[in-house]
C-alpha cells in the first residue's frame, strides 16, 4: 500500500498535481491557486511516498492519517486524493459547482480521506493529537501527519495542542507548516509575526527541522527524521514558495487571487512544458 | 501552445481583475470614528471582507489587525471597553460568535460593555461551506444578557447599523452581509432599537422576516397578490430587542403569522417571534421558514437560498400551508 516512488515520477507527479489546479480553479476563477502549487511538492511526498494508506478502505483504522487544517487549499488537497485514487481524476471538473462536495473548504461529507472538517481555523492539530494519542493506547503503529498553515499559528488553540503533544511526548505525531509567509492581509511580519517559530516549538518539547518545501529529496528526509525520532513530536517548518512551478506566480503576494484566463493559460503552458 | 506570461503581465491582469464592491458599513464606521475619537476598530485578519480597508487607512492609530486570533481579539475589546473606548470587532459571523462565545459573555456582555460585534457572511450566503456558515450564531447570541442584535435587509441600511449600535449602550452583534452590488434606488425607512419596519401592508397573513430573507418575502408577496392573498410584510432588523407591539399587532390583524430567516428554525428570528405570541396567550396559525435544523454546504447564496428552503418560493408555500389552517 505504501506506494514509493523515485525522485523523477515524484517530480512528474507534483507538475500533473499543479496542472489539476491550474485547471480546476481556471473556470470559476474560485480556489488558491498560489498556495496549491506551493504545497505541492509536500502534497505529493506526503500521500505519494510517506503516508501509509488504502485508497479501497480510505477507513482503514490502521492507516498514517494527514491533516489538511489550512482546509482552503483544497485544489491541490482533492487533485491529491483523486491522482492518490480515493476518487475518480473527473470529478475534479465540478470543483466550486453548485452540489459538489468538492467545496473550496474541504469537508468529511466528501469521505474519511478528509480526516476532519477544518476550515474553521486552529482546530485540526487537537484532532490529529486527539488520534495520536488513541492510537498509542490501542498500540496501532500509524502516524499522523498534519499540514498546517503558518498564518494559522496565530489561532491560541494551536499552542494549546502543541503543548499537550510535547507534554505527552507524542513521536506518532508529525506537524508540518506550509510556511508560505502570507496570510489574509498580506505578509505575515506586517500582520503578526511567528518569528523565531523553530524556537517556539522547541520549548513546546518537538523536534524541529526547517527545510525547503518545494524540494522532493529534503522533505523525504525530514520525514525519515521525524519517523525515527523516539519521545517527541516532529515539528518541520517546510519553506514553500507561493505560486511554485509557474514563474509569472511565483511570490506574488495575494492571499486571494482572482485568476484572469490569460494567466491560466499561460501557467497551463509553463506546466506543460514540465512534464 | 500559448505565449507564457511575464510576472509583471500577470500581476497586471490579477490587479484588473479585483472587483471593487460597495462599502457602505466601513464608510459610516470611519465617518462615525472621525467624529466620536473613542471609537477603534479590530479586526481578525479578513480586512476587506468586512469592509474595514477605509479605517485601517485612514484611521491606522486606532485600528488593530489582531492576525487570526479571535478569541484574543473580543478580551482585548473588553479590555480597550473598560478604559472608554468603543472597538468594533470584525470576522465572519461563524467565528466572531461561536469560536469566542465564552469570551463574548465575559469580557463584554456580562460587564455590560459597549464592544460591538461586528460578523459578515450571515447564514448559509457563502462559498465558503459550513466552517464558514452561522446558522446557530441568533439564537446563541439572543440567548446573551445585555447583548442586542440587529440584522439589515440590504446595503441600504448598513450605514444605519453603525448608528444603532452606537445608540445601544452595552454589546452588540451586527449580522451584516457584503453586498455584492450597488444598492439599487429605494428609500430606507428609519430603524430603531426595538421597532420592526413594516414593508408592505396586507391584512391576510404576516411575513416577520430579517437580513436577506426580506427581499425574498416581499418577492412572496408580490407572488401571492396575484392569487388575491394580501400580506403584510415586517423587516426584524432589531431582533433583540424584539418589536413586542408590532408582533401583536400584526396577529390580531391578520390572524396568521410566517417567519422567514436565513438561520436555523431553532432559536432564531421565528422562536423569538413565537416566544412574543404564546406569552401574550395567542393561538395562530404559525410556520418558521429557515433552515430545516440541519447543516448547509457551499455554493452560490441563490442555489443554497433554493436548496435549503429559504427563497420566495418556500415563504410561498408556507404561507399557503399557514392559510389552510386559518380559515
Amino acid at each position: 500500500m505504501n506506494v514509493k516512488h523515485n525522485l523523477q515520477e515524484l517530480t512528474n507527479i507534483a507538475t500533473r498535481l499543479r496542472l489539476h489546479v491550474v485547471d480546476m480553479v481556471a473556470p470559476s476563477g474560485q480556489g488558491y491557486v498560489q498556495q496549491g502549487l506551493g504545497a505541492a511538492d509536500i502534497f505529493t511526498t506526503l500521500y505519494f511516498a510517506e503516508a501509509t494508506m488504502d485508497t479501497a478502505n480510505p477507513s482503514w483504522p490502521d492507516r498514517d492519517r494527514i491533516f489538511l487544517t489550512t482546509a482552503h487549499n483544497t485544489a491541490i488537497f482533492y487533485a491529491t486524493l483523486a491522482e492518490r485514487g480515493f476518487f475518480d481524476v473527473e470529478d475534479l471538473a465540478t470543483y466550486v459547482t453548485d452540489g459538489s462536495s468538492l467545496e473550496i473548504n474541504s469537508s468529511e461529507r466528501m469521505g474519511s480521506f478528509v480526516e476532519a472538517t477544518c476550515g474553521s481555523l486552529g482546530q485540526g492539530l487537537s484532532v490529529a493529537v486527539g488520534c495520536a494519542l488513541a492510537a498509542k493506547r490501542q498500540g496501532r503503529a500509524s502516524r499522523f501527519y498534519v499540514i498546517l498553515g503558518d498564518g494559522e499559528m496565530q489561532e491560541g488553540q494551536v499552542w494549546e495542542a502543541a503543548m499537550y503533544a510535547g507534554a505527552q511526548r507524542l513521536d506518532n505525531l508529525c506537524v508540518i507548516v506550509d510556511y508560505n509567509f502570507v496570510q489574509s492581509e498580506g505578509p505575515m511580519n506586517l500582520v503578526m509575526s511567528l518569528e523565531p517559530v523553530m524556537h517556539k516549538m522547541e520549548s513546546f518539547g518537538f523536534a524541529c527541522q526547517e527545510v525547503d518545501g518545494n524540494d522532493i529529496e529534503s522533505l523525504l528526509s525530514a520525514y525519515d527524521l521525524a519517523r525515527e525520532t523516539k519521545g517527541k513530536p516532529s515539528f518541520i517548518k517546510a519553506n514553500t514558495l507561493m505560486g511554485k512551478g509557474v514563474a509569472s506566480l511565483e511570490g506574488l503576494m495575494f492571499h486571494q487571487l482572482r485568476f484572469p484566463p490569460e494567466v491560466a493559460a499561460s501557467a497551463r503552458a509553463e506546466l506543460e512544458a514540465q512534464l | 501552445m500559448n505565449e507564457t506570461l511575464t510576472q509583471l503581465e500577470a500581476a497586471d491582469f490579477i490587479n484588473r481583475s479585483f472587483k471593487r464592491l460597495p462599502r457602505a458599513y466601513g464608510d459610516a464606521l470611519v465617518e462615525a470614528a472621525k467624529v466620536d475619537p473613542r471609537i477603534v476598530a479590530l479586526c481578525a485578519d479578513l480586512v476587506p471582507p468586512t469592509e474595514t480597508d477605509l479605517f485601517r487607512d485612514e484611521l491606522p492609530e486606532r485600528f488593530h489587525n489582531v492576525g487570526i486570533a479571535e478569541a484574543n481579539m473580543i478580551g482585548m475589546a473588553g479590555g480597550m471597553a473598560r478604559c472608554g473606548e468603543i472597538p468594533f470587532c470584525h470576522s465572519f459571523c461563524a467565528f466572531i460568535t461561536k469560536r469566542v462565545f465564552d469570551q463574548i459573555t465575559m469580557q463584554a456582555a456580562y460587564p455590560n460593555l459597549p464592544v460591538k460585534i461586528v460578523g459578515f457572511l450571515p447564514g448559509v450566503t457563502t462559498l465558503l461551506g459550513v466552517t464558514h456558515q452561522a446558522i446557530e450564531d441568533v439564537a446563541i447570541m439572543r440567548s446573551v444578557p445585555n447583548m442586542a442584535i440587529f440584522e439589515p435587509s440590504g446595503p441600504e441600511y448598513h450605514a444605519t447599523m453603525v448608528k444603532l449600535a452606537l445608540d445601544w449602550n452595552g454589546p452588540v452583534y451586527l449580522r451584516m452581509k457584503r453586498p455584492e452590488t450597488t444598492p439599487a434606488d429605494f428609500t430606507p425607512q428609519k430603524l430603531e432599537i426595538g421597532k420592526g419596519v413594516l414593508r408592505r401592508e396586507g391584512s391576510d397573513i404576516t411575513i416577520i422576516s430579517a437580513g436577506l430573507c426580506v427581499g425574498e418575502s416581499m418577492t412572496a408577496a408580490d407572488t401571492l397578490a396575484k392569487e388575491g392573498i394580501e400580506t403584510r410584510v415586517v423587516d426584524m432588523a432589531s431582533i433583540k430587542p424584539i418589536d413586542q407591539t408590532l408582533i401583536l399587532e400584526s396577529a390580531a390583524r391578520t390572524g396568521a403569522i410566517v417567519t422567514a430567516e436565513n438561520h436555523n428554525i431553532i432559536g432564531g428570528l421565528g422562536s423569538a417571534v413565537a416566544e412574543v405570541l404564546v406569552e401574550e396567550g395567542i393561538g395562530l396559525p404559525f410556520k418558521r421558514v429557515g433552515v430545516m435544523d440541519q447543516f448547509c454546504e457551499g455554493g452560490t447564496t441563490s442555489y443554497l437560498m433554493k436548496k435549503f428552503g429559504l427563497d420566495a418560493t418556500a415563504i410561498v408555500l408556507a404561507v399557503r400551508q399557514v392559510l389552510e389552517k386559518k380559515e
